[in-house]
């Protein structure tokens, strides 16, 4: 039981004839959403994601403005707008640390949000993120596996190939998250209880892992290394030649997310719902699993794993805003993890502070609370 | 192998050439390390008559106590570390570790009692260690230069993990089967160790129950002593742990040579920089997984940099421990530094460019000056600067005031270091 749908899941449903206008989706998914519908429709809402937008603007300033090093402000403002700063490298902090590091939170971000939402929606499971189920596992031992075992130089791997080892790596991540996705889904088709699907979740990522320590047990140290090199989650490792990799294949995904919204609308009211409205249910699934893994893999495969967002933001979303219409919750969704990523990122470099904190320690500090909500309230529910 | 040279007494010319001929005749199989039913003639020597040993017994047990007489006559004097202290009595010396872990509050203390002589009262049962130790296990590759160049290697029975090992004699050793690995930390095999049947198991210790070999190596019975050498932040105060090693040994004396020996090249060296006109910057380390850990201004690393003449970017940090650091602010404070030491186990710097484009940034990498202390690497990645060099900071010294100050040291051939191509 998740969103705003109350009791009223199982009730019947009056079901209008469908129409391809967006409008009549609209309509429908309102009669699902109805009984506890407080706002007033699209107006606020519109304030609401110009609110969200301008947030998301601040917080990117805000990234490129502090850090661990103290650049006076007059200063960023002079570098941004091409001027030399006080210390000559102070342009290079702006342009080489903070400008990447800041796209690469706003699009990791943003992308761990959406996939969390894909699969909460796919699984029809209020827990279910790239962790639960096992896909950033999965993601892992990908890389693992080219890192650990393809590795022919003895030195770093992605130092031989280049750009195409940034492809690779993306590569291999998005295959290990979709093949974890797709077991997951092959098993959900048999298997009706949510708990069930997120235990079986666990377990493949527990699979994964044990293979990741396997290959790392037999692996030479230097392998080891670069593998460990990967493996923490952070968006400050991801450089320019990295981005030309990150940056498309991320806006692929969300791209290919953005033009399933209906299905994925269609589907919060259960498979057959969903034929009934004319959606091509195997064409969304895969879409949805493409989409997720390409999502997930990419971010898992650059900035390493990174924890809650992916099952947070989609919640904060549905009750910030009351509904569980994608076309709302896929953008608003985008919004907020990424001003969430900006922000939990700003946090772990401590401002002003040369120490820096592990980014998963502050996502884990924001997003177990909003867990443990959600669990709560489901116990109330059932 | 080699062998300590003693010239002070005739006694200890006697017990040279002595061990020199058992060494050279029993090549293969040198002095049975488990044979002290039958006495060695170091043994008679000094056991025979009850009158004053004139050198610490270094093999088999006494024959007949005398409670009147110190069998320690070579004495241990620990000048440079503040990790461990020694007190001499007639038939038992007590050795304390100060500090047997990072923030161990209680000091661990052990009585080595010489083998032959009555146990002393008022200590607990696992305090108490019989020496000299014919049976050794080494669970760091930290002991083994010490053991080696003490001679004591044929004492050696077990390690922790051959495949990190540098020490050719160690790896032969191991290869046939003479050296049992027994894996580390909590996951020790237990088993193996009580079949290794040792006198001694020496081991490190990070404070943490569950993640320690010392309290599972203890419960089950076996004898267990912790070095803190890891902990002491003086290079030259970490290689006098070598006498810490010798105790258990009765070797004082060929330590107390050792130790002398390095100290005095470690004294000469620094002091030859002590003039150096300029004193180049430099930083060292690189991001590991979103972060740089940057050594603490009072580490091991920055009191080498110190001492080689050089100004550690980071030397007004008061800690020991490394400080965990945005690449950022490395970036800001190191860009310009003329050196850049330690980068791990990135090979090349078209490799560390590869890592991470920035590091392209440094002022060093576009100098060429990026060292790293990996020039003595095994084929398993095991690095003999975290072994051999714990036992030569003169060696690393001559090394970084080679890389810092090329001039005042025109012969000397780098050994841990080499510059990245």
């Amino acid at each position: 039981m998740w969103g705003r749908r109350g009791g009223k899941e199982n009730a019947p449903t009056p079901l209008r004839p469908h129409t391809s206008t967006p409008l009549s989706l609209e309509t429908t998914m309102s009669t699902l959403t109805i009984s506890t519908q407080t706002w007033p429709r699209l107006g606020l809402r519109r304030l609401a994601l110009a609110g969200l937008i301008a947030a998301l603007i601040g917080a990117f300033l805000l990234s490129l403005a502090i850090g661990s090093v103290n650049i006076p402000l007059d200063n960023v403002v002079r570098i941004l707008l091409g001027g030399v700063p006080d210390r000559a490298t102070w342009a290079d902090i702006v342009f080489k640390f903070r400008l990447p590091k800041a796209l690469t939170a706003t699009l990791g971000g943003a992308a761990l949000a959406v996939s969390g939402l894909q699969m909460q929606t796919l699984f029809r499971n209020p827990l279910a993120d790239p962790f639960t189920l096992g896909v950033s596992s999965g993601a892992s031992l990908g890389v693992a596996l080219v890192i650990l075992s393809v590795g022919a130089t003895g030195s770093l791997l992605l130092a031989g190939l280049g750009i195409l080892g940034d492809f690779g790596l993306a590569a291999a991540a998005g295959l290990g998250a979709a093949l974890v996705l797709s077991a997951v889904l092959l098993v959900a088709r048999r298997v009706q209880s949510s708990v069930t699907l997120l235990i079986l979740g666990l377990m493949f990522g527990y699979l994964t892992s044990a293979l990741v320590s396997l290959l790392i047990y037999f692996s030479l140290p230097d392998r080891v290394q670069s593998f460990s090199l990967w493996s923490a989650g952070s968006f400050g490792g991801v450089t320019w030649s990295q981005l030309r990799v990150f940056l498309p294949t991320v806006v692929l995904g969300l791209a290919v997310a953005g033009s399933i919204t209906k299905a994925l609308n269609a589907l919060l009211l259960g498979e057959t719902y969903a034929r009934s409205l004319g959606v091509n249910i195997r064409r969304a699934r895969f879409l949805i699993i493409l989409s997720a893994s390409l999502l997930a893999g990419t971010v898992t495969a650059f900035c390493g794993p990174i924890g809650f967002l992916g099952v947070a933001v989609p919640h904060l979303c549905r009750n910030l805003f009351n509904t569980a219409d994608h076309r709302i919750l896929l953008p608003t969704s985008m919004l907020l993890g990424a001003i969430l990523a900006l922000l939990t990122d700003i946090i772990a470099q401590m401002p002003g502070n040369q120490f820096v904190l592990p980014l998963n320690v502050i996502t884990s500090l924001f997003g177990v609370p909003v867990i443990v909500w959600v669990i709560l309230r489901q116990r109330k529910g059932a | 192998m080699q062998l300590p040279i003693l010239k002070r007494t005739n006694a200890h010319a006697i017990i040279t050439l002595l061990l020199l001929v058992a060494l050279l005749t029993g090549c293969v199989a040198p002095v049975a390390p488990t044979s002290d039913a039958t006495p060695t003639p170091a043994n008679e020597a000094a056991a025979a008559t009850n009158a004053a040993p004139v050198a610490n017994l270094t093999e088999g047990c006494l024959e007949n106590y005398d409670a009147t007489v110190d069998y320690f006559p070579e004495k241990a004097t620990v000048v440079e570390t503040d990790g461990f202290t020694v007190e001499y009595y007639n038939h038992y010396k007590v050795v304390t570790v100060a500090t047997p872990w990072q923030g161990a509050t209680e000091p661990l203390q052990y009585v080595l009692v010489q083998c032959g002589a009555p146990t002393p009262d008022n200590f607990a049962a696992d305090q108490i260690i019989e020496v000299p130790v014919q049976r050794f296990v080494g669970m760091s590759t930290t002991y083994l230069p010490f053991l080696d160049e003490l001679g004591l290697l044929d004492r050696l029975v077990g390690i922790d993990d051959v495949t990190y090992v540098s020490n050719e004699t160690v790896v032969q050793m191991a290869a046939d089967g003479k050296l049992t690995s027994i894996g580390y930390g909590a996951g020790v095999n237990v088993e193996q160790a009580l079949d290794l049947d040792p006198d001694l198991i020496m081991t490190y210790a990070m404070g943490a129950a569950d993640s320690d070999a010392h309290p599972v190596l203890t419960e089950a019975g076996l004898k267990v002593v912790v070095n803190a050498e890891w902990l002491d932040p003086s290079p030259l105060a970490r290689s006098e742990w070598g006498k810490f090693i010798a105790l258990f040994f009765n070797k004082e004396a060929a330590a107390e040579a050792m130790f002398a020996e390095t100290a005095m090249r470690y004294n000469e060296l620094k002091a030859l920089t002590a003039d150096a006109e300029t004193k180049p910057t430099v930083f060292t380390d690189s991001e590991y997984q979103g972060t740089w850990y940057m050594p603490g201004g009072q580490s091991f690393v920055a009191r080498y940099l110190a001492d080689a003449g050089a100004t550690y970017l980071w030397a007004d940090d008061v800690s020991v421990a490394s400080q965990p650091l945005a690449f950022e602010a490395v970036f800001d404070r190191a860009q310009a530094a003329e050196f850049w030491l330690n980068i791990g186990y990135i090979g090349s710097l078209a490799d560390l460019q590869a890592a991470d484009a920035r590091y392209a940034d440094f002022a060093a990498f576009q100098s060429g000056n990026v060292w790293n202390n990996n020039a003595r690497i095994n084929a398993s990645g095991g690095n003999d600067y975290y072994e051999s060099a714990i036992a030569h900071p003169d060696i690393v010294l001559a090394d970084l005031i080679k890389i810092f100050h090329p001039d005042l040291l025109p012969d000397h051939a780098l050994v841990y270091y080499q510059q990245l191509k």
